[in-house]
Parts: structure tokens; sequence; C-alpha cells
């Protein structure tokens, strides 16, 4: 095909077009930017200054009542203090046991189910229903309900294993400083891999059928289906869930707030929880407010991370 | 290569038959296509031959191994997909040599039995790229190769050109022929493009509802056509179909229309009417073998142009004759005009003649 390569020769790239300056861009299209306008300013109000007090907070020493008018810029002091506390160290590990446990354990179960129901069989419909209920379910409602589960004296699971004799008396989940994260490590993934399982149901649903059955026939079992054919088709759903995961637990709050507030002797803390305890509990203000500065930073990198997923995908399919 | 019989394959869902006690057997190096409109079982049947699907009943046999109850992995077959089904995040070469890893051969025999398949197919230069950066040409090619590797006693494709373009499919036809040829491949070929079938089988297996209807060479099915279904299915333009009434007239059979007209049939001809269960006789006619007259001749039959379709050769016209439309051929010089009326003159060597009850050919 020499001739046809010859029609694309030596044909230049048009110049790029230069760029009007934002001004005479603000000034041609003002009625577009007047119609978004309101939003806009509704937006500074609850998000942007909210955000902006909360970094300049960081950066002062507070007094413990609410005349911030009587703060006291202090510089990079309450980040200090942060960081050379050895509660931030423990709090931090417990952080990440809970958003590195919890986002495994949700993902896989939620890989196991969403396989599970691929398949066609009675009563699917009814299945997935009720798998979904974790997830639509209240948080407190159901950190609540756990509590009552795991009650060292009324609770139906000591119970259980009491009966079952797996234990002589029931176990004491969460007032105990070895169980208690884990046991609410559970109650976060129960809560959770619904969401999983919705997101890699939808991502199932893009592999091709006729692939599946050329493995088949090229004679792969079924072991070597799912790594060969379903898991690669899977990867970029995987990965915008377990940073969708990782941005939620590492954000969750209410079902350690709830259930043990942290405790105890501070073995269920986790960042949030303890931005909380220090803002709205000890009134230290300037140090809650560079904590949430951290945190802040520590999602805004996820965050583009997550962005950078999303975008990655839609290439890859307008390319395909 | 081997020998593929199917004896009595029966596939339902409920009472919905998909394939309904098909039984044929193709022969080994022969190239049989699986042909009929969507939802006749064609695909079905061959997926049943794959073992892709489980039977409800009957038989295949490859080679002398009855394989109705093996795994398809187990039956020594290689299957083309319509859409390729190539492994989307392997290269080609990895798309080859994945059948050859899940039978675990050893690393060198891999590579150079698939450097042999890519040669064949002249895509050694593509081995590197991803399927996405190919043309459909070349990943039909590697297609074709990742089947070949296997060295399989029976090729399955399923429609393996419905996604390409009209020109390339034309030369992907002829190099799956040419394909078959040199490697002596027994070959099932699943399509809906009867002209597929046709340019490119040994033998045409016709289906429809689940039935095989007939199953014999191009040449017969188009020349002898056994019901009034493969006669309208097969052919370019198809055998037009005119319903009439069969009535003796003294020694000489003739059709009669609704509309009053007659035409007179041959002995042979006549004798065939005859032997319809009913007076119902289906008449039907190629567009070769039917003359366009602008004026009446013995034993033509009056009918009105509807459309006029000239393709430079020849020029294709449909005319409405006793409420059937038939369509004919015209040199490109014959003028013709919407809603001219023109006489038809059947080639009473060449017609077809069916049982208006069973729809079956009449033969002597």
């Amino acid at each position: 095909m020499s001739t046809g390569q010859a029609i694309f020769r030596d044909v230049p790239d048009p110049p790029a077009p230069k760029r009007p300056s934002l001004g005479s861009r603000l000034v041609k299209s003002r009625t577009d930017y007047l119609y978004v306008a309101p939003a806009i300013l509704v937006m500074l109000v609850v998000i942007a200054y909210p955000i902006y007090y909360t970094i300049e907070l960081s950066f002062f020493n507070t007094p413990a009542s609410l005349a911030l008018s009587e703060k006291q810029f202090n510089g990079l002091d309450n980040y200090v203090t942060i960081l050379t506390s050895s509660i931030f160290w423990k709090v931090t590990w417990q952080t990440i046991i809970w958003t590195v446990v919890s986002t495994l354990f949700a993902f896989l179960l939620g890989l196991g189910a969403a396989l599970a129901l691929h398949r066609e069989f009675a009563g699917r419909a009814l299945l997935r229903g009720l798998l979904l209920i974790p997830w639509v379910v209240s948080a407190v409602a159901a950190s609540y309900v756990w509590k009552w589960l795991y009650h060292s004296d009324f609770g139906a699971i000591g119970a259980l294993m009491v009966q079952l004799g797996v234990t002589d008396q029931p176990i004491n989940f969460l007032d105990n400083t070895t169980t208690s994260l884990y046991s609410l490590i559970v109650v976060n993934v129960w809560k959770e891999f619904s969401f999983a399982m919705i997101m890699l149901m939808a991502g199932l649903q893009t592999v091709p059928d006729t692939l599946l059955r050329a493995a088949q026939v090229d004679g792969a079992s079924p072991w070597q289906r799912f790594w060969h054919v379903t898991w690669p088709h899977l990867s970029s759903v995987s990965t915008v869930t377990v940073l969708l995961l990782v941005v939620q637990n590492f954000n969750s709050f209410i079902i350690p707030f709830i259930m043990t507030g942290g405790g105890p002797v501070g073995s269920t803390q986790i960042w949030i929880t303890h931005i909380y305890e220090l803002a709205f509990l000890r009134q230290r203000w300037g140090v809650g407010a560079a904590y949430a500065v951290l945190l802040f930073i520590i999602m805004m990198t996820l965050g583009y991370f997550y962005v950078r997923a999303l975008t990655r995908g839609d290439d890859q399919r307008a390319g395909a | 290569m081997a020998q593929v019989v199917l004896k009595d394959v029966v596939k339902n869902y409920g009472p919905v038959y998909a394939v309904n006690r098909v039984s044929l057997t193709v022969e080994d190096g022969e190239f049989v296509a699986l042909v009929g409109p969507s939802g006749c079982g064609k695909t079905t049947t061959l997926n049943l031959v794959a073992g892709l699907i489980s039977m409800s009943g009957g038989a295949v046999t490859i080679g002398d191994r009855d394989v109705t109850n093996l795994d398809p992995k187990d039956r020594d077959i290689a299957m083309v997909f319509q859409n390729y089904a190539l492994y989307p995040q392997k290269s080609v070469y990895k798309n080859l040599a994945f059948p050859l890893q899940m039978r675990k051969l050893p690393k060198e025999e891999i590579d150079k039995k698939v450097r042999d398949a890519a040669k064949t197919l002249d895509i050694t230069h593509l081995l590197e790229r991803k399927p996405r950066e190919l043309s459909g040409g070349q990943q039909q090619r590697v297609a074709l190769g990742r089947a070949l590797v296997r060295e399989p006693r029976v090729f399955l494709m399923d429609e393996p050109l419905s996604n390409l373009d009209a020109k390339l499919r034309v030369q992907m036809r002829s190099e799956i022929k040419r394909f078959h040829q040199d490697l002596g491949a027994t070959i099932i070929y699943v399509t809906h493009d009867q002209l597929e079938a046709v340019t490119m089988s040994d033998k045409m297996a016709v289906m429809n509802g689940g039935f095989l209807q007939q199953y014999d060479s191009p040449a017969n099915v188009f020349a002898n056509p056994i019901n009034m279904f493969v006669a309208s299915f097969v052919g370019s333009p198809a055998m037009s179909l005119v319903p009439l009434t069969a009535v003796s007239k003294g020694t000489q059979v003739v059709l009669t229309s609704p509309e009053g007209w007659e035409m007179p049939l041959s002995d042979a001809n006549g004798r065939k009417a005859l032997s319809a269960t009913s007076n119902k006789v289906v008449l039907g006619g190629r567009h070769s073998t039917i003359k366009v007259h602008k004026v009446q001749v013995p034993g033509a039959v009056p009918g009105k142009v509807y459309t006029v379709e000239p393709t430079g050769d020849v020029t294709f016209a449909q005319v409405f004759v006793s409420g059937a439309t038939v369509n004919v051929s015209v040199p490109p010089g014959f003028a013709l005009r919407p809603d001219e009326p023109v006489f038809l003159e059947f080639d009473q060597d060449r017609m077809h003649l069916f049982d208006g009850e069973t729809e079956m050919a009449l033969r002597l």
C-alpha cells in the first residue's frame, strides 16, 4: 500500500489557534458566567470558606472556648504537636489497619458475591436484594443493632458462641482492646461489601460471553477463565471500587463513633473520630484543624488517583 | 482431521426446540456450511458440536470417538467466533500461545508452533501487537491462527466474516477457502449469508425452525431445492413463488390464477402438478429462467412492473403476478418503467413446482 501512505505525507499540522486571554473570554461569555454565578457563590460560602477557615485555624493557638477572636498565631506549632505526639502514631496505625483490612475484605466479599450472583439461578433477584440491605440500612441504626449483637451480657453472638460450645462465657467484643477494632471492622465490611458487589456485578456484565467460550474451547479451567478473561476486564472497575472504599473507610465516622466512641483506651480511635474528639470534646480547635488539613491532603491525593483511574478507563474504551 | 457425525441431535429449552433431530455427516476434510435465517438453530448446532451447551438428545462423533459427554477442551476442536474473541489484554503472540499453554506444552514447542502458524497466516509482523491495534481482517487472521496452532481435528466457525466490511469479507472469504484447501481441514461453518455458503462450502446444510431442511452440495441445493423454504432462501435474488391452481384440460394440465389467466404446463410438469396432495400448486422460478416480454406470447403470464433496479451489468425488476412478487432480470438496454404491463415466460425445463399444502417440491 505504498500509494496509501502518500495521501498522508507532507500535511503540516495547522498552527494552534491563539488562546484568547482570560479577561476577553470572561467578557465574551459574561452571560454564561452570570447564570452559574449564584451556584458558585453558594459553593464558595458553604465549601470554600470552611476549608479556608480550617486551614487558617490550623496555624493558631485557640482558647478552649468559642471566643475564637482571641486566637494567637503560632506558626506550625500545631503540626509539630501532632507529629510528635505518641497518640498520633497509634491512631494512624489503627486508621491504616481499619482502612486496609476493611477495604480488602469488603472487596473480596463483594467480588465473591458478584461472581456467585452472575450466574442464573432460582431466587437470584431475591438474594441480590437481600445482600443489598446492609448498604441501604442507615449506618446509625446498624451500629446500634450491632452494638447489641456484640453486647457482653445480652448479645446474640456471645450467647450463640456459648451455646455452640466455642467459648465458656461470652466474649467481650467491644470492651476489650485486642478485639474491639476488629469487631468494628466486621461491622464495616458487612456494611459496605454490597457496594463492591454492585460495582463488580456491573463490571462482570462487560465481560464478553464469547471470550469466555473461546477460553473454554482453548482448554481453560474455570479458575483460568477467571484469571485470564474475567479479571483483566474487571481491573478498571476494581481500581475505582478500591479507591472509593479507601476514601470511604478513611473518612468513616459513624460506626466507630456510635459503637465505641474510639474506646476502650483509644483502641478504636481512627483519624476522623480523633479529630472530632480533639475539636469538639476537648476544644482544641487549632490542633483539630491541623489534623483536618492533613486528612484533607491525603484525601485530595486519593481523589487525584480516583479521577485518573476514571478517565484512564474512558481513554481505553474510546481507543478500543 | 476427522469425520464428524451428528445423529438425531436435539436441544430443547422446555417446549421450545432450538435443534430438532438433526442428523448429518461431515466427511473428513469437507467444508460444510450451516446456513439459515436467524433463530434457525445453526449456531446452537455448532455449539452442541463444540460442547459449549449440553445436548438434550442424540449423539456427536468426531473421528471414531463419541464426544457427546466430553468437555469442549477434550473434543479436539477449535473455534473461530464472529467477533474474533481475541483476549484484549494479551498480545497476538500470547493469544496464539494461550491454547497451547492451557495444554501445558513446553515453552520451546509453543514458540515453534506459534511462529509456524503466524507464518502460515502471514501475521508474523503483528505478533507483539495488541488486538485493538489490528484491523478487522488482521484480527480475523489471528483468530484463525489461534485455531490453527492447536492442530484440531475439526474447525468450527461461527459467522467469522459477519463483522467485516463488504470488500474485506469477499477477500477473507477466499482466504478461508484457501486455508481449507491448503490444510485439508474439516470445517463446519455457520453463516446466515447464503452467498457465503454457496461460494465456500462443499456441502451446505440449510436449517429452519430447528430442523435440517436440506443437506447437499450448493449446486444441487440451488438446482433442486427440496421445499419452498430452501427455494426462497438460497439464491440472490430469491426464487419467486406464485401460488396457483392446477386444472386438467383434456390431455393438458394448466395452472390458473384467480384473475382468470392460464399457463399450460409441459407433459412432465403436468404430471408433477397432478401429484400434489390438492390442486393447489406453487410455481417457482429463478430470475435467470424467466423471459420478459412487452407483448403477449403463447404461454406467458401477465404482470405489472413494481420496481426497477439497474445494477450496471443487468437490470433487476420486481413484477406483480397474481398478487405475488416475481424477480426478473433483463439486459441493461431493456427499458422497463414502474407500472408498465409485461408478460413473463417461465422456462418449462427449469421451473419449479411445489405442493401448495405441504410446501414440498413436486418431483417425478
